[in-house]
């Protein structure tokens, strides 16, 4: 996570200048550059770190698509994106240099030639702009699209790099949509580039408050004692949505909210919350205690899944006062589907700091409001001095998105003569306290793979443990008899009912959101 | 509720005793429409005139991206009336989101005569608690410093370029952080004014290929503008510290010589031009220009690496802004202990 003493060291300037790992010089080759990615994301989060002098000026981005365009049409296309979806305003000044660094490269993902002119031309590029052979492959296309990149730039050599240079690729989730379609993914991709040359992005983690869960609890005496089984009561973590399939519905059919928040998104965040104290900050030595995290999620059984987690989809309903369609509804969607839009599962991790101590998720669309946050509920204090009614738990609150943020609720005695106890907030907000905006996750993201630190990206075991996890629940899901049956919620609720039993027969309750 | 003008005024004026009662009235006041937030206390000393009104209008640019409790103190030694006034006010800014206000209060105070004493007690008596205290010192620092003051302070704020005896100044500052009884950070304005020009130099060598020329460099040239040598002579002694340069012959009509490890000779040019505190630097190794001048739209820098065999591709990057607020904005972002800017001090101490 954080590797500039090292580097401070290789380049003496660097010492008290920057506390995080270098970027260095490189090739950005984007696989599916005219895709809405790219646009939106990708393109935007270059141009930002340029304009905030975060990106080494050698960088050069290379695009490379099927259709035929020109580098000018290609840096036209771009500067439109990122004119519009920019976080900052795009100056002439900056773009005139920028955009010179943007290239075109016009090929089938499926011809050998292409991938050896492209071969060609990034060692034209490093001799030019002094890209020194570093090369960054970013696969913005969907997994079927993989095979055949990796194979070509395989055989055009470029997942090799010279000595004193490096070859990485980073690719888009999904990992796979299940565990053996991970693992194959996994072989294909490891058959060009090996593990430490693999970044597999999830933009979550490149989120401040995602990172900062790691500094919360590890920086700040005062929580790690409190954080296990003698204190906590429950986690609950939540991610919700207001919006429904939206333009997706093609991949989400396929996917539903399970493989498509929970596999990655959601148990991140868990891991993060969940995992022991890493050795130091090294990528592995943090991916190692998230991936023990994983390891320790108790299997279910068919009929534990059944009691255990609820999948449901929202039917027609009202979002913001306005009516909604349900989601067999939508465009391109089965009108017989089954698919999850919503999930809520009860996890338990078994190991000596979580024992006992169970897991909520909830994940949906459809759903009234729109955040992700997680909220350690701990234990009541004993109430032997002050009225049991009033006796309510202390909840910490770590707010993901939007309005980053954590929060505390603890008792507090209300004004007056009576002895009335009433819960209060004592709340910090990202943008309250600090008015520098964070950068996007992309931009933070970017530059970690171009520094070479792979902290914030899953490894091939953790994604593979995670799909482990997940399968139990799809097979229990699809099984011919006793399958759990599908439950549905009107949009703009927050959830099928069970959802509400899964924590009522617990005695429990879903935070007030 | 509309957002509340910004208030360029110290605001109302209180009873020093009366502060913390005024404090909490104001917040009373408006608690339904906006939120009180502080990180740090930060206070602002200056015996200049008019240094009240101009600092508060300094504040309330600062508050926009950090929020503190902002004690204002102007002082006027010379005045044979002894007096103490104070003022009460808030700055507030709309949230990135919109909204909700957010807002830091400032506490003025104006010492005369006698009362500038009083300082240490007029700012530990209204400090927020539990919060660090930046202190930023914008005059000389008067000898003997008061050791009371000192002992309270977590980063000590002041600007190299404005003062009149370099060496005797520095000299106070070590030695009220070797007496405090905590760890004092020193920040100097004028250090942070270098530090784009110090990215920009630095980014040329993040690859290890690029390192031989550490030990090969012959020259260096620094342009910097009227009343920046002392800028130009620590961004000079940065190079020489980090490449364990000394000084081998002193300053000449903006010339001198430094020395490498090996004893190698770099010459090194100074020249005063036009324009802002650092205007071209270029640093010549074996054949290859590395250079770093501002761009004509001022709040950019245009850098370029060019040889025999290398075509110049001019990059731009972020310049740093001379603008006091835009200073202390990354100042107040940066944190942890400046020990690059000691050893660059130290290096270049005899041309200061």
């Amino acid at each position: 996570m954080n590797r500039a003493a090292d580097q401070s060291e290789a380049n003496p300037l660097r010492e008290g200048l920057s506390t995080r790992a270098v970027p260095q010089p490189c090739s950005v080759v984007i696989f599916g550059a005219t895709g809405d990615l790219t646009h939106r994301k990708l393109l935007p989060a270059l141009y930002n770190l340029a304009a905030d002098g975060e990106l080494p000026p050698a960088v050069t981005v290379i695009g490379f698509a099927r259709r035929e365009k020109t580098d000018e049409d290609f840096r036209r296309e771009m500067e439109e994106a990122v004119r519009k979806f920019s976080r900052q305003t795009v100056r002439d000044e900056i773009w005139k240099t920028f955009g010179q660094s943007i290239f075109y490269h016009q090929s089938d993902f499926s011809d050998e030639a292409g991938f050896k002119s492209l071969a060609e031309r990034l060692d034209k590029i490093d001799k030019e702009r002094g890209t020194r052979g570093n090369r960054l492959f970013y696969f913005a296309v969907a997994p079927d699209q993989f095979e055949p990149i990796l194979k070509h730039l395989k055989a055009a050599g470029l997942n090799k790099a010279c000595e004193g240079s490096w070859a990485r690729v980073i690719i888009e989730k999904p990992f796979g949509s299940d565990l053996a379609s991970a693992r194959e993914l996994n072989r294909v991709v490891s058959d060009a580039f090996s593990e430490e040359q693999t970044y597999r992005i999830d933009h979550f983690l490149g989120k401040e408050t995602a990172q900062n869960i790691l500094v919360l609890r590890f920086a700040n005496a005062i929580f790690e004692p409190l954080w296990n089984t003698r204190y906590i009561d429950h986690v609950q973590i939540t991610a919700a949505e207001t919006l429904g399939v939206e333009g997706r519905a093609g991949y989400y059919e396929g996917a539903g909210a399970l493989r498509d928040m929970v596999q990655n998104h959601l148990l991140q965040l868990l891991c993060l919350i969940a995992m022991e104290a890493p050795s130091d900050l090294r990528a592995d030595s943090i991916r190692d205690e998230k991936v023990k995290v994983v390891r320790c999620l108790r299997r279910m059984t068919t009929d534990e899944v059944s009691s255990n987690v609820v999948r449901g989809q929202y039917a027609e309903g009202a979002i913001n006062g306005k009516s909604v369609p349900g989601y067999r509804s939508e465009n391109n969607v089965d009108p017989k589907s089954m698919t999850d839009t919503f999930v809520a599962l009860r996890l338990n991790i078994d190991n000596w700091r979580w024992w006992d101590v169970p897991i909520y998720m909830r994940v949906g669309k459809r759903l009234p409001k729109s955040g992700t946050e997680i909220s350690v509920h701990f234990k009541k204090a004993p109430f032997v001095l002050f009225n049991k009614e009033t006796n309510e738990a202390n909840v910490l609150v770590i707010r993901i998105q939007p309005d980053e943020g954590i929060s505390l609720r603890m008792q507090a005695k209300m004004p007056g003569t009576s002895f009335r106890i009433e819960p209060v907030k004592m709340d910090f907000h990202y943008g309250t306290s600090f008015g520098k905006a964070s950068p996007e996750a992309y931009e933070r993201l970017l530059l970690d793979a171009m520094s070479g630190d792979a902290t914030l990206f899953a490894r091939r075991d953790e994604v593979e443990e995670a799909w482990a996890f997940i399968d139990i629940i799809e097979n229990a899901w699809s099984a011919k008899t006793k399958a759990p049956e599908l439950s549905f919620y009107p949009a703009g609720s927050w959830g099928p009912e069970e959802a509400d039993e899964l924590l009522a027969r617990d005695g429990r309750a879903w935070r007030r959101f | 509720m509309p957002p509340i003008a910004e208030n360029y005024s110290l605001g109302q004026p209180v009873e020093i005793g009366k502060i913390n009662k005024e404090l909490k009235k104001l917040w009373q006041e408006r608690e339904n429409a906006m939120t009180r937030a502080s990180l740090i206390n930060l206070a602002l000393y200056s015996e200049k005139a008019g240094s009240l009104e101009k600092n508060t209008q300094l504040i309330a640019r600062i508050t926009e991206n950090h929020a503190c409790r902002a004690l204002v103190i102007g002082a006027n030694r010379k005045s044979k009336e002894s007096r103490v006034e104070a003022w009460l006010n808030a700055h507030c800014h709309v949230t990135r989101a919109g909204g909700k206000q957010i807002c830091s209060e400032q506490l003025s105070f104006s010492l005369e005569g006698p009362c500038v004493k009083l300082l240490p007690s007029v700012v530990f008596s209204h400090l927020d608690s539990d919060l660090p205290l930046y202190l930023w010192w914008q005059d000389d620092f008067p000898d003997p410093m008061d050791p009371q003051l000192w002992a309270w302070v977590n980063r000590l704020i002041f600007d190299s370029q404005t003062w009149k005896d370099f060496g005797a100044q520095m000299r106070l500052v070590e030695t009220a952080q070797e007496e405090a009884k905590q760890r004092i950070v020193l920040c100097d304005l004028n250090w942070t004014r270098l530090d784009k020009v110090r990215h920009a130099i630095a980014q040329f060598f993040d690859h290890p290929a690029s390192h031989h020329h550490f030990s090969k460099i012959e020259s260096l040239n620094i342009d910097y503008g009227s009343g920046f040598k002392s800028t130009a002579l620590l961004l000079l002694g940065w190079l020489g510290a980090q490449l364990n340069w000394k000084v081998n012959e002193p300053a000449r009509n903006g010339s001198c010589r430094f020395v490498d490890a090996n004893n190698r000779k770099i010459d090194i040019e100074l020249r005063q031009r036009e324009g802002g505190p650092i205007g071209e630097v270029t640093i010549n190794s074996s054949g290859v220009q590395f250079r770093v001048i501002p761009a004509q739209c001022e709040d950019l820098l245009e850098i370029s690496r060019s040889g025999e065999n290398e075509t110049a591709l001019p990059q731009m990057m972020p310049a740093q802004s001379n603008d006091p607020v835009d200073l202390m904005t990354q100042e107040l972002l940066r944190g942890g202990p400046h020990r690059v800017y000691l050893r660059a001090v130290n290096c270049v101490r005899e041309l200061l």
